[in-house]
């Protein structure tokens, strides 16, 4: 027995990587330097600052700080804020206007939640109103952020081999790719707007706090009309492009959740996974990019996402954005699924055979399916999915 | 390397147009740069007022740019570079755009407007 625990302890001192213990949730990628873990130290404590009005908070926002939503069960991941967003979607585009309005002129798409005392003093209002001219009203939970640092680092051309807009291999599956107003491919958010990482988190310190920093350098308008004067007591840009670089470091860093041991049984579910075409959408692992940090470099992320959009029917639908029309998402990664309570964009499943009951649209058949399958065969899946 | 860079210089290129956008605000309140630029899809045309809706932003925080479009404003077509000279009435929604605009009592005047490609067809993130 002792000669076991040597040759082990022997192994693990040859290999020191491979014996680690995975990272928890709200550790760091394994390998970092000192130089990007103190970075990540750094990057964390102001991920976890909390903004006050005299600070750069609001006037409107949804959070006082990153770490008010993404907090459960370390920083970086989920909340139960739940937040609104609200666009114009026309069946006919009205001439010399695009078929998508998302209402950017009229405070749109993110309807913030909360004001601070000064802009409720000044206007009488608790939120953001939403403008009539919205056709649609959605709402969206806090993702995890773990292993959101890899996704940033794959390359376009890894997402744009998987997309297929017209199905020429006639699979009932057609991902497309979403693009940024300026045209860049989107991947991050439910319908894959935003390009970059960096920029995700630059949008959300305006869009979630109200902080401005020089790549965002305006507030939010209230619904279009820029906010009273006396109302925004902090001198613009609230915070510096170093210190967002720096919270963007700690979420480049944050490692993907560890998923748990394989039973028998979750491996048998793998391969259903596969059969009933689960994975034509949920594509088990992308590889990153060349990068300068080592735990990033050449990396394969086991994401389960195409981070391309499919409709998913109209059960699901709510707004559009950019190119994404109300129905469809972007196939939403299922890394670190066993921490999640709740499922789908909104929150409306709390189990997960709900959320796979509730695919619609391109997933009909992998759902129907997933119905027609034999108790030990969805049990199977079911454990499979957990142990993501 | 290469990424960083240009996504460095898409950033620069929004946020000068963010700090430039608000129509609504008061003139004094605009930035004394003389001219700005902004990169985004067009939202909408008026021909007859001659403006432009440009939608540009960071991440989820969008803005709207208006500009007005005068008559003599270069517009060209990267595909066919300078000879391609565009009419205001074929840019089209979606189509993405790069303009440079100067303020002026009246709102945002362009002085330059380049089509670089359609947001559908995707556009390399080269500024």
């Amino acid at each position: 027995m002792t000669r076991w625990v040597m040759a082990i302890l022997a192994v693990c001192a040859a290999t020191a990587t491979a014996c680690q213990r995975p990272p928890k949730p709200g550790e760091p990628l394994r390998g970092l330097s000192a130089a990007e873990r103190a970075r990540f130290d750094s990057g964390k404590a102001a991920f976890d600052s909390v903004f006050t009005p005299e600070t750069g908070l609001g006037p409107l926002f949804n959070a006082n700080g990153c770490a008010e939503c993404h907090e459960d069960p370390a920083a970086g991941g989920t909340g139960d804020e739940v937040e609104r967003h609200a666009t114009a979607f026309h069946t006919v585009a009205p001439p010399g206007s695009r078929q998508c309005d998302e209402l950017a002129a009229q405070g749109g798409f993110v309807y913030q939640n909360h004001v601070t005392p000064a802009l409720h003093a000044a206007l009488g209002i608790d939120s953001e109103p939403v403008p009539a001219a919205a056709t649609a009203l959605a709402h969206r939970t806090t993702p995890e952020i773990f292993g959101v640092g890899l996704l940033d680092a794959v390359p376009d051309s890894e997402i744009l081999a998987y997309a297929d807009s017209a199905d020429a291999d006639h699979d009932g599956i057609s991902g497309r790719p979403n693009r940024f107003f300026d045209g860049r491919l989107g991947r991050f958010g439910r319908k894959a707007l935003v390009p970059t990482l960096l920029e995700f988190n630059e949008g959300a310190l305006s869009a979630e706090q109200g902080v401005t920093t020089p790549a965002v350098p305006t507030e939010e308008t209230v619904a279009g009309t820029p906010v009273p004067a006396g109302t925004d007591p902090a001198a613009d840009p609230e915070l510096s492009a170093a210190r967002a670089e720096l919270l963007t470091t700690f979420v480049r860093l944050l490692a993907p959740p560890a998923p748990l041991k394989m039973s028998r049984e979750a491996q048998q579910g793998r391969e259903v996974f596969g059969r009933i075409g689960c994975a034509r959408c949920h594509r088990p692992s992308f590889t990153t990019a060349l990068s300068t940090v080592a735990a990033i470099n050449r990396k394969t992320v086991d994401a389960y996402t195409d981070l391309l959009l499919h409709d998913m029917g109209p059960d699901l639908g709510d707004i559009c954005l950019a190119l994404a029309t109300p129905t469809e998402f972007r196939t939403e990664p299922l890394m670190g699924l066993h921490l999640k309570k709740v499922f789908l964009h909104d929150g409306r499943a709390t189990t997960i055979e709900q959320a796979v009951d509730l695919h619609g649209g391109e997933a009909t058949t992998a759902r129907d399916l997933f119905r027609a399958l034999p108790p030990t065969d969805r049990a199977a899946l079911l454990a499979f999915l957990k142990s993501l | 390397m290469h990424r960083i860079m240009l996504t460095s210089l898409t950033l620069l290129v929004s946020s000068r147009a963010l700090a430039a956008q608000q129509p609504s605000a008061p003139a004094a309140a605009r930035p004394a740069a003389p001219h700005d630029s902004v990169r985004g899809a067009v939202r909408a045309v008026d021909l007859r007022a001659r403006t432009l809706e440009v939608t540009t932003g960071v991440g989820f925080a969008l803005r709207v740019v208006k500009l007005q479009v005068p008559a003599d404003v270069p517009i060209t077509d990267r595909q066919v570079g300078q000879r391609g000279t565009l009419r205001l009435a074929e840019l089209k929604p979606g189509d993405v755009v790069r303009a440079t605009f100067g303020g002026r009592q009246t709102g945002f005047v362009a002085y330059v407007i380049e089509r670089v490609g359609r947001m559908d067809r995707g556009v390399e993130a080269t500024p």
